[in-house]
């Protein structure tokens, strides 16, 4: 009996724990929109590809490690909620509001593909826009597919999103082998700088970077000096960076974290080892990068795929109203920065494909509309162009250093062929 | 090269062996492995983070106010989460116990400043265990070793969450005495001022710690405990404030850790992920009961972990390898090595 009443009464405590504290991950658009999944009473033939859309709302998914060892890279999703209420602020697209449902995944596959599946059997969302990493988008990669539900803008440069064509999976990030295409043609045409060694994580990240930077210096009749591999979960880089100073190059390749990076340069430091550091873009954030390694990113050279965080560039700056206005709002802690404004970079083409795909808006119009992008370049990235059997929107970068904290364009805008 | 290897390698061992010693000294009172070490130490990074980065404080006033809040941490941890386990009569720590975890909560952000709400649950599940307390006919069981045990995997669990939910997921840089980046030269060898502080402080923690538990009255009182509490009780010990103090002494030099580590790279909350296994590893290569076993566990470690780095092809990557597999081979090697020790009755 009284076990009975215990039991009860346990129950009403979690009841009441889970009322209590609603989860902070839903992003709302305007707070007195009431919320409105798909509308049941279609017709069976256009349900599925309508899904999502109402006369008032277009439902949008995106997965993100709010919490976890990736949760620096949360702030693309809040970036993504800050853009669609700027959209939604300007009146949203053909009356409609976008909602942006994000869930967190702790960027750890299994919970991505069961976030993902509710987002589409349970919300029903029209589509997918952004997610960060490989390896949570490559469990939920097939089945999206299988579902034809648009899935725009992976948050990683991965060149698996586009190996294998896939009609609603539309990729903006410039591969991993362009980019280190790129950085091996500036250090060999422009820098002058032959011998290279590269410290590389020992990922598909990484190893992509590897292989595309091992095929650029063969092709000039070239070799790396030395490929030393960091683990993610290393902590200590004293040796890796000793190995790389035995093979005395002029130059190093980082394809790795931020916090790797910022142990590789500063036991480099340490060891009296002074080569040209050249990064990819995942370490483009060159205040950050300034802040974490004590000021020893100074002339660091990096490549980036989207317009600087602290540039001049109209949009840029209208972006970064839309932090102060709305991403501050949501979360007081949250910075400005290249993570923050990559949710605006991969939500982009999908936002201009749904003012294209007009009123009467479904998943394949939505598709077609993206097909029709060429050279678009209204957005903070550059020339994204799709078509019937394109599916990588960007395959530019620029390169830029670090200079007093602040990045500084190197370049202009170079394609990778 | 090999002395350069094997001074990084000895430098990496002192941390390693730090986290092992913190461990060893609530394992040997205790019998509890204290999985929650690695992130007492994170937490007092962040304590350090606060008080030079945000307050400004300067680093005289604000590094002993960091240990003295780090060893306030560890005995707060013991007092309300394994003491309301281990005395179920313990009501007012386990009041505080909630308490702390919505203030917690609140802090991070997760309990939305409707403060009625967090009371309400608060004296809710309050009178839920005061209900099953009264009614249930048999007492509610004592945890075993191992029920305590995974207490502390569920404070490592809090303080990660804690740190993750206060600071954020971003990374900091704490701001540090003693350059790690400035090396200078001593035969072949590069040094940093770091290295220095981290060889001398270990060494000086490793000595007090001895002459601590050898010639003080608490560290003989601490002995006592291990070897048997009840005895220790008659005595007139408070095993209760022993533990406490356990865990006080062992975020002391936990703390010490986690601000040499900081030191050398970005501060998030995962910065004692890593050095935690590897301390648990050192430790049990040591033996878990050995203060001394604990330093050369984690030197040994360290020197290994260099050596295979350094000279393997793709070295880099088995040498984290190396640690676990060490553990096997201990275990292997002495199946009753780690957790053996308490079936056997001391005496």
């Amino acid at each position: 009996m009284t076990r009975k009443l215990t039991i009860i009464l346990c129950i009403l405590a979690a009841a009441m724990l889970v009322t209590g504290c609603p989860p902070k991950e839903e992003a709302e658009a305007p707070a007195e929109e009431p919320v409105k999944p798909a509308e049941p009473e279609q017709p069976a033939e256009t349900d599925a590809a309508k899904t999502g859309v109402t006369d008032d709302t277009i439902l949008v998914g995106q997965w993100s490690p709010q919490t976890g060892p990736a949760a620096l890279w949360g702030a693309v999703a809040r970036g993504t909620a800050a853009y669609f209420e700027m959209i939604n602020a300007e009146g949203g697209i053909h009356g409609r509001k976008l909602k942006l449902l994000i869930r967190d995944d702790s960027y750890q596959a299994p919970k991505t593909k069961a976030a993902v599946m509710e987002l589409a059997e349970k919300e029903g969302v029209f589509a997918f826009v952004g997610g960060v990493g490989t390896g949570p988008g490559m469990a939920v990669k097939d089945y999206l597919k299988e579902k034809k539900i648009p899935w725009i803008g992976p948050a990683s440069g991965s060149s698996k999103w586009t190996e294998e064509f896939n009609r609603y999976l539309f990729s903006l990030y410039p591969t991993y082998t362009d980019e280190a295409k790129a950085l091996v043609r500036y250090l060999l045409e422009t820098a002058k700088k032959d011998k290279i060694a590269m410290l590389y994580q020992n990922d598909d990240y990484g190893k992509e970077g590897l292989e595309a930077a091992r095929a650029e210096l063969k092709k000039h009749g070239k070799e790396l000096l030395a490929e030393v591999s960091v683990e993610m979960t290393d902590a200590d880089l004293k040796s890796h960076v000793l190995k790389l100073k035995q093979a005395k190059p002029q130059a190093v390749i980082l394809f790795v974290l931020p916090k790797h990076a910022a142990i590789a340069v500063g036991t480099a430091a340490k060891l009296k080892f002074k080569p040209l550091w050249v990064s990819t873009s995942t370490l483009s954030d060159a205040p950050l990068m300034h802040k974490i390694t004590k000021g020893l990113w100074e002339g660091v050279v990096f490549d980036t795929f989207l317009e600087l965080p602290d540039s001049d560039h109209p949009r840029v700056k209208k972006y970064r109203e839309a932090y102060e206005k709305y991403g501050l709002k949501a979360n007081p802690k949250e910075q400005w920065g290249l993570f923050f404004m990559a949710g605006f970079v991969f939500a982009e083409p999908f936002v201009e494909a749904v003012k294209k795909a007009g009123p009467d808006l479904d998943r394949e119009k939505l598709v077609e509309a993206l097909e029709s992008l060429d050279k678009w370049d209204e957005g903070i990235g550059h020339n994204i162009t799709f078509g019937p059997k394109r599916r990588q929107g960007q395959k530019a970068v620029f390169l830029a250093t670090c200079k007093k904290g602040k990045a500084v364009k190197l370049t202009d805008w170079i394609e990778i062929e | 090269m090999f002395l350069q290897l094997i001074v990084m390698g000895l430098a990496t061992g002192c941390l390693y062996a730090l986290i092992a010693l913190a461990m060893v000294i609530i394992y040997k009172t205790s019998e509890i492995l204290n999985f929650s070490q690695g992130e007492l130490a994170m937490v007092g990074a962040y304590i350090a983070f606060l008080l030079l980065d945000t307050l400004g404080l300067p680093f005289a006033v604000a590094l002993p106010l960091t240990f003295l809040l780090s060893m306030a941490l560890g005995a707060l941890c013991e007092l309300l989460f394994l003491q309301p386990a281990r005395e179920r009569a313990r009501v007012i720590p386990l009041i505080l116990l909630w308490a702390f975890t919505f203030f917690v909560l609140y802090l991070a952000g997760f309990v939305e400043p409707g403060v009625p709400v967090s009371l309400a649950v608060i004296v809710l599940v309050f009178a839920v265990w005061m209900t099953a307390e009264t009614f249930s006919k048999r007492p509610l069981r004592k945890p075993t070793l191992l029920g305590l045990i995974i207490i502390t995997l569920g404070l490592e669990m809090v303080l990660y969450g804690g740190a993750g939910g206060i600071w954020g997921a971003g990374q900091e840089r704490l701001p540090s005495p003693v350059s790690d980046t400035a090396g200078f030269e001593v035969g072949q060898v590069y040094l940093s001022g770091l290295d220095l502080i981290t060889f001398g402080g270990s060494v000086l923690i490793m000595l007090l710690l001895f002459l601590f538990f050898r010639y003080t009255r608490l560290g003989v009182a601490m002995k006592a405990t291990a070897q048997n509490p009840l005895a220790a009780r008659l005595m007139g010990i408070r095993p209760a404030r022993i533990y406490s103090f356990t865990w006080a002494l062992a975020a002391l030099v936990g703390a010490f850790a986690g601000l040499l580590t900081a030191s050398a790279q970005p501060l998030d909350n995962n910065l004692m992920m890593e050095p935690l296994l590897k301390g648990f590893a050192a430790a049990v290569l040591g033996g878990m009961h050995s203060l001394a076993g604990a330093v050369l566990g984690g030197c040994l470690l360290g020197v290994i972990e260099s050596l295979v780095a350094g000279y393997l092809p793709d070295g880099t990557q088995y040498k984290s390898t190396v640690a676990f597999m060490i553990i096997i081979l201990v275990l292997c090697i002495r199946p009753s090595g780690l957790l053996g020790r308490h079936f056997v009755k001391k005496v």
